[in-house]
Formats: C-alpha cells, structure tokens, sequence
C-alpha cells in the first residue's frame, strides 16, 4: 500500500519537472544576485525553459501551466498583470505549432528556434508594454538581454536534457 | 486537440482581461497583486536565502584579507566623527535655542522600517524591488525607500508582510528634486537605464557636473533633503543623474515615513505643473 502511494507520487513528480523547471526559472529570474547590473540584462531562463519543454514534453507543459508562469512572471517583475500571462500561452502555441521543425533534429537547429522564440517573445513583450504604458523602454537593453538569453542557451538546455533523461525517461 | 485549442482562446482571453482590467480598475488589480506576492514571498526568500548565505561568507572573505587597512580608514574616519560630534553637539544645543527665541514649530521627525530585499525585479522592461515589511510592519503605500547612501525609490504595493518598491530607475518613477548649489528644481524621470534623467529643467539651468540632487519635498510625498544622486551633463543642456545610493547591490533597504499624508506623488500632475512653469524638457 504505502510503496503504492510512494510509486505514484514519484510519479507525479517527474511528470511535474517540466512546470516546476519554467516556474524555477521564473523566480530565478528576479533574485538579487551579487553581480552588478546583472539584474538589468539577466537572460531571460523562463523563455527559455519554456521554449524547450513546449518542444520536447508539451503534454507535461499545458496551457494553463504558461498562463500560471507569466502570471507569477507579472506578480514578481511588477509588469501589468495579464501581460507575461499572455505572451506565453501564446509563444508556447506558436512554438507547439513549429514543433516538428525544430524538435529532434540538431542541436543548432534547437538553438536556432530558441533564438527565434527569444527574439520574437521579447520583441512581442516590447510592443505589448509599449501599448499598455505608453512606452516600452530603451530597446538598447532589451537587445542586450536577447543577446544573453541566446548566448548562454547551452548551459541551461545541457540542464533541461539531463533532468529530462534522468526524471522523464523511465516515465510511462 | 479540441479541448487544446479551447484552453489556448480562454487563456488568452483571461490575460487580455487581466490587462484591461489593469487599466480601467487598477486599484482591484493592484490588490491582487499584493496577496499574490504576499504568497509568493516566502517561497522566493526561501530560494534567496542559500544565495544571500553565499554571497554573505564570500563577502566576508574578501574583508578578512583587506582587515588591517580597513582598521586604519576606520580609525581615521572616527578620529573625524569625533570632531564632527562636538561640533554636532555645540550646533544642537545653539539651534534649540534659536528656535525657543523664535517659537519655531518643529517637524515631526523621520520614522524608519528596515527591510530586506528578496527580489531585485529586473529585467529590462521594468526596475523594482520586493522587500520583506509590509502593512503589519506599518509600511504605507508612497513611503520614500532609502540606504544610507540616498533615495532609492517609492512603495507602491503593500501587502501584509511584503511590499514592491519602484526603483528612481523605472521608467514610471517620477521624483521632484532640487539641485543643491544652485536651488534648479527639476524632475528625475527613470527611463529603466542605470542613470535616470533630469527633466522639467528651468530654461536657463546650467548645471555643473556632480553636483548633488536631493528631493525637494514637493507633491508631499518625499521628505526635503534626502539626496538622490549627482548630475552628469551631456551637453546642449541634456543631463542625467548617477544614483547616490548603489542601485546594483542593495539587500537591506530603509523605508521613510516622515508622517506626511499628501498623498500619492501624481507624476503626470508634476508634469503639467513643471510645464506651467516654463521648464524645458
């Protein structure tokens, strides 16, 4: 009985690795970390985060789980309620609708479709701020942060592929 | 794939009303937000505390090689504070008797709220922090938040433990200041970058570089005097402002109450008024 309970909860959490990844990386994106400025053009890891789960376990990354993360996003970051909410249940569609042109091929291919998603996420989060405030801000800085976000990918891709090998691979 | 589709148009239904609920009932939406982060908070600080730990003991490091010459700066530095303080002591006491003479009404003195920071909200699109004090603490919406080293930003969210500050660095912040030396009023106005911008300028302001800013207590919200930062001119009048407090490293902050109640600091009201007055952009 009680391995029962405990298989079906290790279940459940593996199967759960893929929301808390994004939602880690969400509240990862707005800790004050000991680094200078860092804050101001930190990558953007929940985009990320959420552009390789969309493409390789959307069935353990629904809608709900997007709308959940950019609301969290919008809580934490101060930006008006609804907007992250917004740009990711729809990035995670447009990306579920590219899924079999950028899912198993090559790494550079899984790159180049994050630097797309990123580039096109950002810009989108731009346009809508600029709508709802009146003014997006410098485009300068949001440049920069696009650059990291598509320059560090391999490191927190490396993470994302072992967590799936090691959480997701024997999972039924 | 139905029912896919479905979550997909109701969801982003539900961000797009969020949205224009933000607009037309910001006060309700706003208050969501407060009891969301009071949720959230803990389980944030939970993650920063290991990372605070770390940063904390390398901090320590790099201070135990530097000990003996920090002992020396400290030594003198104290030597100076102590010769400040018997001049302190001899103004004091002149001043209180001044103000007897003169049956001068004194002003409620600053109250101060320590506060740590659990959340530097980045990002390029907008400046702020989360703090661990909130209205149990006796935090109210629109106290000026500081360090030692000067003004840092607004309250503008208060829940029951926590509370978001606006950074002078937001593209929101708005902040009336007054250039010392010369007594210019000008308006600090964030654009997100490290070094806001001084706006609303007299016509005829010509400002020397480094001078000091401080708040000028107009629109009831800041306490007079507190310092914001120092001007950086770059030329055909356009200045900017290098924040007196480090904006980049901030982990514990004072929230000011000094017992005003005019009110929200209304920016764009201080921006019609500033152009009523013949000030440049």
């Amino acid at each position: 009985m009680t391995d029962g309970l405990w298989l079906w909860l290790d279940h459940k959490m593996r199967r759960a690795a893929p929301v808390v990844t994004v939602i880690l990386s969400v509240i990862i994106g707005v800790l004050p970390w000991p680094l200078p400025y860092f804050g101001v053009v930190a990558p953007q890891l929940a985009l990320t985060a959420l552009y390789y789960w969309t493409l390789h376990r959307p069935d353990l990354f629904p809608a709900s789980a997007a709308f959940a993360a950019g609301f969290l996003n919008d809580v934490l970051t101060g930006l008006p309620l609804g907007l992250s909410a917004f740009l990711y249940v729809g990035m995670r569609q447009v990306i579920l609708v590219q899924r079999r042109f950028f899912a198993g091929h090559s790494f550079f291919m899984l790159w180049a479709g994050q630097a797309l998603a990123v580039i096109g996420g950002m810009v989108m989060e731009w346009i809508l701020l600029s709508l709802v405030r009146g003014q997006g801000g410098p485009f300068g800085l949001i440049a920069l942060q696009i650059l990291l976000t598509i320059l560090v990918f391999p490191l927190p891709c490396w993470l994302m592929i072992w967590l799936q090998r090691m959480l997701l691979a024997v999972e039924v | 794939m139905m029912a896919q589709r479905f979550s997909f148009a109701i969801l982003m239904m539900l961000s797009a009303i969020l949205l224009i609920l933000g607009r037309a009932q910001p006060q309700m939406v706003e208050g969501l937000r407060s009891h969301a982060i009071d949720i959230v908070a803990p389980v944030v600080d939970g993650i920063h505390r290991p990372i605070l730990a770390v940063s904390n003991a390398a901090d320590d490091l790099v201070h135990y090689f530097t000990l003996r010459s920090e002992n020396e700066q400290l030594r003198a530095a104290n030597a100076q504070m102590k010769e400040w303080q018997n001049a302190v002591a001899s103004l004091q006491k002149e001043n209180r008797e001044l103000r007897g003479l003169l049956h001068f009404k004194t002003e409620p003195g600053l109250a101060y709220i320590s506060a740590r920071v659990i959340a530097d909200t980045g990002g390029a699109f907008a400046r702020g922090l989360i703090v661990t004090a909130g209205r149990q603490d006796g935090v109210r919406e629109g106290m000026a938040a500081t360090t030692g080293d000067g003004l840092i930003g607004t309250v503008t969210e208060v829940g029951e433990w926590s509370s978001r500050i606006v950074l002078i660095t937001d593209l929101n912040s708005r902040i009336p200041v007054t250039i010392s030396g010369s007594g210019d009023r000008a308006i600090v106005s964030g654009d997100n970058s490290p070094t806001p911008r001084l706006k609303f300028l007299p016509q005829d302001a010509v400002l020397s570089p480094g001078a000091v800013v401080v708040t000028s207590g107009h629109g009831g919200i800041f306490p007079p005097n507190l310092p914001v930062g120092n001007v950086v001119d770059h030329g055909h009048g356009q200045y900017s402002l290098i924040p007196a407090a480090d904006l980049a490293r901030l982990n514990y902050v004072r929230l000011v109450d000094f017992n005003l109640r005019g009110g929200a600091f209304n920016p764009v009201a201080s921006r019609v008024s500033a152009e009523a007055h013949g000030r440049k952009n």
